[in-house]
Order: C-alpha cells, then structure tokens, then sequence
C-alpha cells in the first residue's frame, strides 16, 4: 500500500492522475450535456428546435414613438376613467378626465413604465425571455415568512407548475394513494405527478398526445369547406415548444435552452398581450402554440394582473361558453382555438359573479406570488402539483375569524365558520354549463362548429346535481375525492361509497336516461338500462371480490386520513367520465385511462382510431416498457389502488385495441370551488329544514342530531318575521 | 328563587355518592341536603304552576332531583346548540376587536355552575333568539346568587365582595380598570375552585393565567418590572400572584393591593413560620399540612422552600458542631505551641 502509494506520488504518475480524473469529468460532463439530450429526446421520441415566431419584428424608432404615444394615451385614459365620477354631464367628464390625464404625476405614475426603459434601451424587437432576462436576469423574491432572497429568474420559472406541471417532491402534499400512502412525501420516492382527474381536455394526464393538434373542422356556415381550428393543452401552459417540459419528468436533465425561448412571458405580464396570436402552428419539425412577440404587447409589460391569469384560467373557472370570458372572445387570427362547451368547474372569477372581482381584486392579492411560485394554498383535491405547499390561501387571511359583520345575526353566523366553509354558503350555484357526466366514447356531431365533441349526458349548476357537500380536511385521493370527516367520528359518513359512487337523484337519472335514449338513435349498441345504472352507480361495473376489496382498503387505509385535522363542509363541483380503459391495469378505484388524439377525434368521431393514434404516441409506448415501469408507473399504481405493480401489455396488438373497454371511472371526482363568491349567502332554511340542502344523515350526524339541525325552533322563530338571511358580506 | 334553586343543586351535588373530591364527600351531607331536598321540592311544585305546565306529581325526592338535572340540562343543551360554537363571535364595532360568545362545553360541564340552567343566571328573555342586546343591570351580579353564608367557603361573601371593594381593580381610576367584576377574573363559565391535593404547580398555573389573562405585559420578554426578585422565573412557577398582591397578615385574596404596597419582605415566605404555608398550601390536605419535622415539610411541600424548612434541632446541631472545630483548632495550635517551647528548651 505504502509502496503504491509512493509511486501514485511522484510528480509525473500525480500528473497523470490528475488528467485522467479531468478528462473523466469532461467526458461525463459531455455525455450529460450533448449525448443524454440527443438519446433522450430519441427515446421518448420528442425533437427540439430553435423557436421563431412571425409577430417579433424590429420596429423603428418613430413607429416605437407612435405606439409609446398610443398605449401611454390609452392607459392614462383608462386610469382617469376610473377616478372621474360618474355625476358629471358628459361633456364636463370629458374634459376632467383630459385635464386629469395630461397632469405631470399623473402621467407619470400612469404611464406604462416599460415604455421609457425600452426607449432608453433602444430594444426595438421583443425577442421571448432573451429580451426580459436583460434586465431581469435575477429578481429579488419575498418570501411569506418574511425572507427574502435573490433567484435566477429564468431557473425559478422554469422550475414552476406553470411550466413543468409538478413540482418538487416533499412535504405539504395533501394527496393520498388509495393504498394509504401521502404521494410525493418526503422520504418517499417521487414521482412525476400533477394533475389528477382531469376533467378537461384529454383525459388522464397526456399533455404530450395533446398538446397542440390543428383540427379539420367542417362547420355548417361554410358549406363543406374545411376550416382548421386549434386545440391542445399547450393554449394554457406557458412553454412554446413542440411538447411539454418533457425532460423534467426525469430525476436529471434539464429543459434544452431553444426550448426555454419559447417561455411565454408576456402571456402573464402584459396588458396588451393579445389572444388572438394564441393558435396552433405547423413548421418544418412539428406543431406548436404561436403566441404575441409584438413591440405593443411588449411595452405594457409590468406586474401579472387579474386580467393576465385569466388569459387562461378563466377557461376552467368560468368556462369557455363563459359569457365574460374575455380570452375567449379572441379566438386566434387564424386557426381558431377551439371553445369547450361544457365548464369544468362553472365558477367564474369577474366583476359580474365574484364579489372580489367587484371589488377589484387582484387575482395575486389572495395568491400572493414568491417570485414565479405561486401559492395555491393547502387546501386541495385536484392538484398534487403545489409550488408554495406551506403558504396559506385562506378567506380569513383577509376576513379574520368573525367575517359577518352588518347582520343582525352576525355572532350566528360567524359561529357556522368551525364547521361550515364560506363557500358552502356564498357560492349558490355553478354556470348551468357545469358538466358532470361526460361521455368520451360517444361523441355527438357539433353542425355549428363541424367537429364532433364528447357528449355531455349531464349538466348543472344547481346545488346537489352539478355540485354537493363533502367534509374536508384539506387531504384528497389520488383522483381526487375530497376526505374528511364530520368531527364527529363518524364511521357512517362514507363518501367514496355514497355521495360520490351513486347519483340517486330521480331527475337526475331521468336526464341521463334521456340522453342516453337520444344517444342510442346514433349508437344502437347502447343499452339504455345498462347505459343508465353504469353512469349512476359507477360501481355496479366492480365484480364483488373488488367492491369487497375497495371496502377494506377504504377502510384501512383512508379512513385514518379522513379524520386527520379539522373537517369543514365544503361544497365541491362532480365530475365523472366515460372514457377507454386498460383493463390489464385495473383496481378498485378504476383502470388506467387512456388518451384521445384530438385531430381523430374531432374529424372522425371514430374514438377507438383515436386511442389508437393516440397511444402510438413514442412516450405512451415508453410508459408501457419496462424502464418507466420501475422508474414511475409502478408507484403511480400502487397510488391509484391497484395492486401487483404495472402491467406493461401495450394495449395495441396488430393494430387492435386489446383488453380496452369504454367504462365510467368507479366515482365521481370532487373539484374544490372557491370562486364566484357572492356577497349575499345563504337563507338558514336552505339548510335548516327538512328538505334543506344538507343531508345531515349522509354527513354522518346522528338521527336525532340530524333531526335537530333539521328542526331548529331559533329558525322557525324568525321566520315569520324576516327572513333570517346571511345578508352580509363582511 | 335563582340564589336558592342553584343552592339546591348544590345540595344535590353534595348529597351525591361518587363525588370525586374526597374531602367533601367525607363530610356528612345528609341533614342539610335532606333540607335542600325539600326546598327544591316545594321551588319544583312553584315553578310547575307558575309556568302552568302539567307535571305529576313527583313520588320520591330522588325523582325530583332527576327531574330538575334534567331540565336544567334541557336549558344548557338548548343554549349550548349555538354557544358551544366554537367561533361564535362577533367584532366589536367600536375597536374592531373579536369578541368571543363561545362556551367549552367540557369546562362548562366541570365547573362550579355546570350544572344549573343557564337561565338561573341569564334572564329569561335570552332564552329566545334573537337576545337583548345587553343584560339587565344587576342581571349577572355573584352576589345576587351568593349572598348569603356559604360554608363551603372559609369566609363569606359579604366578606368577599368588601375585600374587592378595597382592592386596587375596584379603586383604581385607570381607564383599563372600568367595569371590574367578579367575571372579570372568574369566567362563570369555567370557574372552578382547585380542590385540596391537585399538585400546586398546577393549582399556581391556573391561578396565575387568570392574573395574566389582562396583564399579559409582564411576561413580555423585557419588561422589569419584577427584576428585584431573585429567581424571578422560580417564583412565578411555584407562587401565585395573590400570595405577594394580597395583604400579608390577613387571609384576603380578593383584597388585590397596587405595586407599591404589595409583599417584598422575603421573610414573609421563607421563615420556619411561613405565610405562604396559610395560603399556597391550604391546598395541601390537613394531613399534609399538619405534618412537622425536616422531611415532611421538605418532601410534602412539593417544592422545597429555603427557609421554609427550618428545623431548630439542626441549627443548634450546626452550632455545636461550629463550636468543636474551634475548640478544635484552638486545642491543636496550643498542642503545638507547647511542643515547640519544650522542643527549644531542650
């Protein structure tokens, strides 16, 4: 050893240590930088390419004057709008509002401040981030705990859900495996997850079959002529490419830097940005979303407004038929997106439905960003995906615990908060475009728009048919069901076998029979019967030895997570789909889902040639290899209640779909509604009365309880009187 | 007819068999409960007419009483639906503050009252919903209740109300002092005198919360106010506040006196004659109490008190064991101043 160890030593045998361990490092250096992307985009059959976009063109100075001149005009106009009342004739409002807008501070403080540094800059073209990240190389992020610290912009927007959809494993998740495991927390293994139970787009999460499909629609108006339309998941999320933030699934590896110029910053961060550059695109390596890279868009570029988020989000808070959803009045310029009828939640966030709006709300004012992490707050049963898992967003952030503060009855009803959450009584129903039950596998021929769309068999807004009532602690399932408990230990309050497994509601089931009956004039396989229960009583479709199974793992391993912390009511909107399945990968909670490929869909109505397309997807087949198998899809599974680990039979043989079967999920998904907030809230009838619309018995209260809640003499007292209602908005 | 029925209940209480508390259950309840009985009795057959509801006649006292307990929780379970609402509060228009109209139902049940009808306190008309909006003056004043001679208690609560009247939250002018009251300190809702042999760490954490309910500024962490005492910390966790803010000399506790004239003689406490021995430890039971000696009063004390303990015996031990060193000492200098002059003669 000693003797080894003295000939390792000498100069020249340490010289050439020395080089070799550097031209390890170099060569390990150039395999993860040049050779992983390469053979990593071939395996999961994805390219990259420099990004380009026809909108980002130079300007010259003068035009850079006259559009500075324009925007700075019209913001000022629209700021002294809003300060000169409304009381004065119109003539003497117009020249206030003149006098007001060419004051010195004013111009100033209303002016848009981008405006001067882009002029001082002489930046004439907006180029993506590459222009952004000039200035804003790093920018300074508080923290909510009062920290503050200084990041690498483009690092921390590229780590974001925004971006990636995931986010960083450990602690704060509040999901749970129906095998009783918290997914994602620390000390287990991570695996890439984001949404769960998506009700919109495709189903299951396959960003990457559908991220952006130009479509051949056939509409009425134009009598044959074929009209292309876009559609995918890339509308919403904010990276330009050809696919999604494919590489972040990965434990290594990062996003390639031609793929980080297409970040989308003025989406978020300009008050011009406008809605129609927002289409799908063809060039010479695939499809991908165009988005505005105009000097306009750019010099109105400032802090992330309401009007920003809802670029997107509107879509599924107030829907895309949404009578003010704004993005959906800007379509595209071409390749017009196209609208999804049927809203995913029905709960809009504007100025006419949502009483923070109103109130000029801003939609970070509640979620307050750290840097470009955005807080969605610790309640939640649709996302596991959570930047800021810590951070609260809560109403008595800003309400304190005693809200009510102009009734009558305000201690009354500030009393309910211990159990009751605010929205449960300040949301009073959903957009009547709500879906509920939506049936994938039986598309209907939509003549206005020439494409043919899933069938929506049940829709509403109304309370107990478009949306219930759930304790809820903040845990939810692996497809999303939200868990808690009546704090009263409940062992009757069973949601995952009652309110979310059947609909017994007579009108309800008459509608889905109707539907169903029109349904069969196009499909005259469909047996109504069978049709009808299946939709109603998804578990009908479980074998008793699996009905038996799901009794025990609810039992054993949620039943601990529903009675975790403090339960509230919360009311929670109800989804369910009809989609295919891979009955190899089947549990007690459902089977794996699998995707549609828009374009066949769209055009074809043809679904089965739609899964087919769709799962011949490189990444689709990938994830039925071995590789991925051990990697995630083992414990996806294990998460999603099926047992023995991923089955990696590739659904499609010679051409066939094998051992697939369109079937309803085994119960309804509960999606969290918190907007759409009304300043008037319940009647204490609504609830306190025999038929009210909280079915004390199913929330797990005792018969006599139930009874008393039922009957309250305090109620009936006011009654005659006036009618004792929540009129308060704190 | 409020003072008496509640009295009654009392009564009953006493008169109950599985009384947890010892040293009540030891005394001998039967005459005076025997008394009570009839009372309320006769207040039951009053209240049945007055009320003008039909109600048989009972046949035993034991009915009776059944009877009563039941009603009154009828009463408390009809209040409870709301207040027992653990965020039932409003804000207070004038300051913005909450206030809270919330009862722990568990500490209702184990206090002193938790077993009246909350309209034995309450006016009736807060029976209905919606309430008045203030109680009428002299509604909820202890006093009304508790007039007369209790011999629960070491002293009455004639004497207890004057010991407030001279107490410094009665006389003080300070704005924060206004409207002082019994409830001020003694929440109806949850008061429950500690009982002889809870441990006094507890009995003084109790006590003290009550004290630092409203003056929270004390424990603020640089406030100085207390810095004179040694082992400042030691004494809030093993003393009350009452035992230095209440008179030394007399048995007083709810005569509360200001800063100034308050105990500061360290002596009070930490002498073989303790005061603190009549105050802190009347909880202690009379056996404990009673106890003499080094060792009884170290070990049953709970807390060993420098002072406290102080045994002639070995005082005088320590004298005489002082005095033989010096002999000692003194016996082996002569010794060898001896030694040394016969060692020079030689």
């Amino acid at each position: 050893m000693n003797a080894f160890a003295k000939t390792l030593l000498t100069p020249k045998n340490a010289r050439r240590l020395l080089i070799t361990v550097a031209v390890g490092l170099l060569v390990l250096f150039v395999l993860y930088k040049v050779v992983y992307p390469i053979a990593f985009d071939a395996y999961v059959g994805k390219s990259n390419a420099p990004l380009t976009y026809a909108n980002s063109q130079p300007i010259s100075e003068a035009e850079l004057e006259a559009m500075a001149t324009e925007l700075s005009l019209s913001s000022r106009r629209a700021a002294a709008e809003a300060i000169v009342g409304q009381n004065d004739g119109a003539f003497a409002r117009r020249v206030k509002v003149e006098m007001l807008m060419n004051t010195q501070s004013f111009m100033r403080e209303h002016e848009p401040t981008h405006i001067k540094y882009f002029r001082d800059a002489n930046i004439l073209q907006y180029e993506g981030p590459k222009t952004c990240l000039q200035c804003h190389a790093t920018i300074k992020v508080r923290h909510h705990d009062g920290r503050t610290s200084e990041v690498d912009t483009l690092d921390d927007i590229v780590n974001s859900v925004h971006f990636k959809f995931q986010s960083d494993g450990g602690g704060g998740f509040s999901t749970y495996g129906y095998d009783g495991r918290q997914v994602n927390a620390e000390g287990s293994r991570p695996i890439p997850v984001g949404k769960i139970n998506r009700a919109c787009g495709i189903p299951g999460s396959f960003s990457w079959t559908g991220w952006a499909a130009l479509v051949e629609s056939r509409p009425e108006a134009t009598h044959g002529e074929v009209e292309l339309r876009s559609e995918g998941c890339g509308q919403c999320h904010i990276g330009g490419n050809y696919q999604p933030a494919t590489e972040k699934m990965m434990p290594i590896g990062d996003v390639p830097d031609v793929a980080k110029e297409g970040i989308d910053c003025l989406i978020c961060h300009s008050t011009e940005y406008d809605m129609n550059q927002r289409y799908v695109i063809r060039d010479d390596v695939g499809l991908r979303w165009n988005q505005d890279r105009t000097m306009r868009a750019a010099l109105t570029v400032g802090r992330s407004t309401t009007k920003n988020c809802l670029n997107c989000h509107q879509h599924n808070m107030g829907g895309d038929a949404y009578l003010h959803n704004e993005a959906a009045q800007a379509l595209g310029d071409k390749n017009q997106r196209l609208l999804h009828t049927g809203a995913k939640r029905g709960n809009p966030f504007s100025p006419q439905d949502d009483v923070h709006a109103a109130a000029g709300l801003q939609c970070t004012d509640c979620h307050v960003p750290e840097g470009h992490k955005i807080p969605r707050g610790r309640m939640g049963v649709d996302l596991v995906a959570n930047d800021l898992p810590n951070v609260e967003v809560s109403c008595t952030t800003c309400h304190t615990a005693a809200p009510h503060n102009r009734s009558e009855h305000k201690a009354l009803l500030n009393g309910h908060l211990d159990r009751i959450a605010c929205e449960t009584c300040h949301i009073r129903e959903l957009q009547e475009n709500n879906v509920v039950l939506r049936d994938w596998v039986h598309p209907t021929w939509d003549a206005e728009e020439g494409i043919f769309t899933p069938t929506d068999i049940y829709r509403s807004g109304e309370v107990n048919k478009g949306f219930t009532f759930l304790w809820f602690n903040g845990n939810g399932t692996f497809l999303a069901n939200a868990l808690g408990n009546n704090p009263n230990g409940s062992t009757e309050y069973d949601p995952l076998m009652a309110q979310l497994a059947r609909i017994d509601d007579p009108e309800i089931v008459a509608a889905v029979r109707e539907k169903a009956i029109e349904l069969k004039k196009t499909y005259p396989d469909i047996d109504v019967d069978a049709y009808v229960e299946a939709a109603t009583d998804p578990l009908s479709q479980l074998t008793p030895e699996q009905l038996d199974k799901r009794r025990r793992m609810l039992d054993e391993n949620l039943r601990a997570h529903m009675n975790d912390g403090e339960s509230r009511i919360y009311p929670f909107k109800l989804f369910n789909a009809m989609m295919y399945e891979d009955m190899g990968n089947q549990g007690p909670f459902g089977a794996m889902i699998l995707p549609f490929d828009y374009a066949t869909y769209y055009e074809t109505g043809d679904t089965t040639a739609s899964v087919k397309q769709a799962i011949q997807d490189p990444i689709v087949q990938r994830m039925y290899q071995e590789p991925f198998k051990l990697y995630m899809m083992d414990e996806f599974m294990a998460y999603f209640g099926v047992s023995g680990g991923w089955k990696t039979h590739y659904p499609l043989v010679d051409g066939k779909l094998e051992n697939v079967e369109p079937k309803w999920m085994r119960q309804m998904g509960s999606l969290m509604i918190n907007h759409g907030i009304q300043p008037v809230g319940r009647d204490c009838v609504e609830c306190h009365s025999p038929n009210g619309i909280l079915n004390y018995r199913a929330l797990g209260y005792s018969p006599e309880r139930a009874a008393e809640l039922e009957n309250l003499d305090i109620v009936e007292n006011l009654r005659p009187a006036a009618s004792f209602s929540a009129t308060d908005g704190g | 007819m409020k003072a008496s029925r509640s009295r009654a209940i009392q009564g009953i209480d006493q008169a109950r068999p599985d009384d947890e508390n010892p040293q009540r259950s030891a005394r001998p309840a039967s005459p005076r409960a025997r008394l009570l009985l009839g009372v309320c009795l006769g207040l039951l057959a009053l209240s049945a007419t007055a009320d003008g509801i039909e109600v048989a006649p009972p046949k035993t006292t034991d009915e009776a009483i059944d009877l009563q307990l039941a009603e009154a929780a009828a009463d408390r379970h009809a209040c409870l639906r709301c207040h027992a609402m653990s965020t039932l509060a409003y804000r207070n228009p004038e300051n913005s503050d909450i206030v809270g109209l919330s009862l722990d139902r568990e500490a209702l049940a184990h206090s002193v009252h938790g077993e009246l009808a909350c309209i034995d306190c309450h006016r009736r008309s807060y029976r209905r919903y919606p309430h008045p909006d203030r109680p009428a003056p002299g509604d909820l004043d202890c006093i009304g209740c508790h007039e007369d001679e209790d011999q629960n208690l070491s002293r009455g609560w004639v004497d207890i109300d004057a010991e407030f009247k001279r107490s410094v939250h009665a006389v003080s002018d300070s704005p924060e002092a206004a409207g002082f009251s019994c409830h001020s300190c003694h929440d109806p809702h949850r008061f429950r005198p500690a009982a002889v042999g809870e441990p006094i760490a507890q009995i003084v954490r109790n006590h003290n919360e009550v004290c630092l309910s409203c003056h929270e500024k004390l424990v603020a962490p640089l406030n100085t106010s207390h810095d004179w005492l040694p082992n400042r910390d030691a004494h809030w966790a093993s003393v009350r506040c009452v035992d230095c803010h209440t008179p030394a000399a007399v048995f007083a506790n709810h005569d509360i006196l200001p800063a100034e004239q308050s105990e500061k003689n360290c002596v009070s406490c930490h002498s073989s004659d303790p005061q603190l021995l009549a105050r802190l430890y009347q909880f202690r039971s009379e056996d404990d109490i009673a106890r003499r000696g080094l060792l009884a009063k170290a070990v049953f004390n709970e807390a060993y008190v420098v002072g406290l303990s102080k045994s002639p015996a070995l005082d005088r031990l320590s004298l005489i064991i002082m005095g033989l060193v010096v002999l000692l000492l003194a016996a082996h200098g002569v010794g060898r101043y001896l030694a040394r002059r016969a060692n020079r003669r030689a």
